[in-house]
């Protein structure tokens, strides 16, 4: 990783090369399995209790503390208990989890198997997309290494847990990364969110309480059992976001890549600049989307936030995964937000009368635009279409689709005024 | 009991049900489309959204259980809002074709559309089709009407016990259809179209028949078998349009068999015998029942009732046969193999029953027993039959009078018919096979010269059987 930064301390890319996938690598260099044996002494509390501790928020996208999380899980309910590893991996944009499957993928395992220890779920499921083919065959051979030296499967460690672990492959779907989308996939029925409540906590994977958590989610854990999740929390520059994160830079910049940075240790500019070797041809930087493609988008002039959770909150967009996508001055916003709406048209499970109908529509509406066939009064329909599928949805992918149209025609405005004027074409 | 409010209206509920449910109850319309008391909730025509003090986003009625002190704003600025903008998304594909829909005039989508839509249109894109499916003889399906509420799916699932109804491609192009394109398998179809918000799916046996606001309603109950299923007639001049389920959450909730529903077609066969007949030929009134009371003098007389008949009519008869006919015996008949209710049970999962008329108990209640074969001796049989009923086969009687419903091919042999009125054409009591007693109810008068068994009886007594009446006729 020639581009990441130095002067603190990371987790993971030092490891991020072919060599480090072994148990056996893993074992000497990484302290593997240590924290599994140590998880083992603890109670199930005090586990949450120091994942609490150690600030460690969800790398999925919504960023909602783990250690919260996993205290949701009902101790009385005698139904079977799942953890689930979200690793779909489909916000556009983001491929941090590619990189800890394919180089670190028994942090993954260790990690699940504290989780399931921890909520007292002896099932484990990673469901990883269908495309990433390699990384479901690199992760089975994993697991069989783990099964081999007793890192899974009966009596793990001598400790009396059992815990069974096994990699289900998506068929490609976007909503499968959505965390009730992925449980009815997994359970082999269509991939479509669920109505909330019941949260998976309560009713989850086949009815039974059910933890989703995000493949670096979960890789983060072993450090945090090993090391303390204050140590964890101190890895963080801000107080609410512990840890390191690792964000996908790709798009407009020189070099694209995964990078490990403390949690709120960055903003934008330097991320972009610093890190990752500026706009790509030193040309001159457009706009920014902050978090995967659902994020909306920030100019050029906003890129002084720290890139973390609460600061680009406030500015009116999300970090969700850590996926940073830079634009430069010569790409046309007006096809980059049509190329967008037109993924979560494609994307939208069809269940919900918002996002079924108005994904389609804004996407027909910016389409005619680029055509030569606007109007000006589009632009305040498209406005009036995101707030009307905005916080209306039945899951997240109505806002996903909603947010970045009404942050591309508020930003960019004058774009799609040109096309309508017919001063430019497609 | 806890309490939530709203509209600022207190309202008391129990634990687990909805706010649409809770909102009913006190007159407050919370409209929906893919919420249906008879199917889970799905919350995905996201029309019923409403505004809960403390939430900070609006809530699906359908699926927020209330909870005490709840305080819910169903006509909120953003409630219309979200119920202005539901509605144009969902007319964004909507074809419009109201004038030529059958569902127009009972439509959800075009009730709501008119309560809570902006008639201002926004859209000037082509609108969204699909090709059409035949899905066999009982429903017609137009995809471009739908707005994926997915009710059918669910029925199939959930209560017709047939995973039949899918949505196949997702997004904008999901399409409801069968698995594989498959015709319906369910004999339950007929509530596919019952429960459809537009018509997208609409039945075969009423399309094109008659505008829904023509149809006049009659409340009354199922004849099909013994299990009693609340049903309305509708009907416009005098002629059944069709039945629809009337819900009754003890019995048949919200649904109808398909059996139950066409039922009626046969009071409207056109080879139904409305006039009186002596041996096989058009009469008068007064010729057949001379011929009748000719034949049956002196005879030894068996009555046989069908449990197709309400309460009343076999009490009359209970009391006119005595008289009528000395030393005449009565039982019931009508369906071949089930002599009494110990012999009927559950015919599917579902709804039907194996006894196959309606009143089997009720007559049985009375003291009637099954019939089983001709007691020896016996020289004539008088058949009452209320349209339903499987006429056993009798052997070794020459003097067969019919009074009531049959069809030409059902009265071979009878030396005269006495035509009566069917299930839809008379006020009474029937008894279900758990014992409730329900009123059925006249919903169209009886057609050409057909009576009611009272009439029937009331002339028989007081008839002169005079010849120059005859020619008159006395109906």
């Amino acid at each position: 990783m020639s581009g990441q930064p130095t002067g603190f301390e990371t987790l993971y890319v030092q490891h991020f090369n072919e060599e480090a996938r072994s148990l056996a690598y893993y074992l000497s260099k990484m302290d593997g399995y240590t924290a599994l044996k140590k998880a083992f002494s603890m109670s199930s509390d005090a586990i949450i209790d120091e994942m609490k501790k150690s600030n460690l928020r969800g790398r999925g996208g919504a960023g909602f503390p783990t250690g919260m999380k996993w205290g949701f899980i009902p101790k009385q309910s005698t139904k079977t208990k799942y953890l689930v590893c979200n690793a779909d991996e489909s916000e556009p944009g983001t491929f941090k989890d590619r990189d800890i499957m394919r180089y670190t993928p028994h942090l993954l395992i260790e990690g699940m198997v504290i989780g399931g220890f921890t909520i007292g779920s002896s099932v484990g499921y990673i469901y990883i997309r269908g495309e990433y083919t390699r990384e479901a065959k690199l992760l089975d051979a994993a697991i069989d290494e783990a099964y081999e030296k007793g890192y899974l499967g009966k009596n793990i460690m001598g400790s009396g847990f059992n815990f069974d672990l096994t990699v289900h492959r998506g068929a490609g779907a976007y909503i499968c990364g959505e965390e009730t989308g992925l449980l009815n996939s997994l359970e082999g029925k269509r991939g479509e969110p669920r109505v909330k409540p019941p949260f998976p906590a309560q009713s989850g994977a086949f009815g039974g309480p059910t933890i989703v958590n995000n493949v670096e989610t979960l890789a983060d854990v072993p450090f945090i059992i090993n090391k303390g999740g204050e140590w964890f929390s101190k890895l963080g520059k801000l107080e609410k976001s512990g840890g390191t994160r690792l964000f996908s830079v790709s798009g407009h910049v020189n070099k694209p890549g995964v990078y490990e940075l403390p949690s709120g240790g960055h903003t934008l500019r330097q991320i972009i600049y610093d890190v990752c070797g500026g706009v790509l041809g030193g040309k001159k930087l457009k706009a920014v989307i902050p978090g995967g493609s659902s994020a909306p988008v920030l100019t050029a002039d906003e890129i002084d936030v720290v890139a973390d959770i609460e600061p680009i909150m406030k500015i009116g967009s999300m970090l969700g995964s850590a996926a940073i996508m830079v634009i430069h001055e010569d790409q046309c916003m007006v096809k980059l937000i049509q190329r967008i709406t037109k993924f979560y048209a494609h994307e939208s499970c069809g269940q919900c009368t918002p996002c079924r109908e108005g994904c389609q529509w804004m996407e027909n509406i910016i389409e005619r635009i680029l055509h030569g066939e606007g109007k000006m009064e589009d632009l305040d329909l498209l406005m009036d279409i995101t707030n009307n599928i905005n916080g209306k949805t039945l899951c997240a992918l109505g806002d996903a689709a909603a947010g970045p149209v009404a942050s591309f025609v508020k930003k960019f405005r004058p774009e799609f005024e040109a096309y309508i004027r017919g001063e430019k074409h497609a | 009991m806890p309490k939530c409010t709203i509209d600022g209206r207190e309202v008391e509920f129990s634990a687990g049900e909805n706010l649409i449910e809770i909102a009913r109850r006190v007159g407050v319309e919370i409209p929906y489309f893919c919420y249906h008391p008879g199917l889970t909730v799905v919350a995905q025509c996201r029309m019923c959204a409403v505004e809960v003090e403390k939430m900070p986003k609006l809530q699906t009625a359908c699926s927020t259980p209330a909870a005490e002190g709840m305080i819910v704003h169903t006509k909120s600025e953003r409630a219309i809002q979200n119920q202005k903008s539901i509605m144009e998304f969902l007319l964004v594909n909507h074809p419009l074709d109201c004038p030529i829909c059958d569902k127009s005039g009972e439509c959800d989508l075009q009730d709501n559309s008119f309560k809570f839509g902006d008639s201002k249109m926004r859209t000037s894109e082509e609108r969204r089709t699909y090709l059409d499916l035949d899905m066999g003889p009982v429903i017609k399906k137009n995809m471009n009407r739908c707005i994926h509420c997915t009710r059918c799916i669910r029925f199939g699932a959930e209560v017709a016990g047939v995973r039949e109804m899918v949505a196949i491609q997702r997004g904008n192009n999901t399409e409801i259809t069968t698995i594989d394109g498959r015709p319906l398998e369910t004999d339950y179809a007929g509530n596919y179209a019952d429960i459809c918000p537009t018509g997208s799916l609409t039945l075969k046996d009423f399309r094109f028949r008659k505008r829904a606001w023509m149809l006049k309603k009659t409340a009354t109950v199922c004849e099909g078998c013994s299990k009693g299923c609340n049903m309305e007639i509708h009907q416009d001049n005098n002629v059944i349009q069709r039945c629809v389920p009337r819900a009754n959450l003890e019995i048949n909730k919200y649904w109808l068999c398909d059996e139950g529903r066409f039922n009626y077609h046969y009071t409207v066969d056109r080879n139904r015998i409305s006039f009186p007949q002596v041996s096989g030929v058009k009469a008068t009134w007064n010729d057949a029942m001379a011929s009748s009371k000719t034949l049956l003098k002196g005879k030894k007389v068996v009555v046989l009732l069908g449990s197709d008949l309400t309460q009343e009519e076999a009490k009359l008869m209970m009391d006119f046969a005595p008289r009528a006919f000395p030393g005449s015996s009565l039982f019931h008949y009508g369906t071949p193999g089930i002599q009494s209710p110990a012999g009927d049970a559950a015919a599917d999962s579902f709804l039907k029953r194996k006894s196959k008329t309606s009143n089997l108990n009720g007559l049985e209640k009375l003291g009637i027993k099954g019939f089983d074969s001709i007691p020896s001796g016996t020289d004539a049989v008088v058949i009452l039959r209320g349209g339903r009923a499987v006429i056993p086969k009798i052997d070794g009687v020459s003097t067969m009078i019919g009074i009531g419903v049959f069809q030409e091919k059902e009265a071979k042999g009878m030396k005269a018919i006495l035509p009566g009125a069917s299930f839809a054409e008379k006020d009474g009591t029937i008894v279900n096979y758990e014992g409730r007693e329900q009123k059925i109810r006249r919903a169209v008068t009886p057609p050409g010269q057909s009576k009611l068994l009272s009439e029937t009886l009331m002339l028989w007594t007081h008839s002169t059987l005079s010849p120059a009446l005859s020619k008159e006729g006395v109906a």
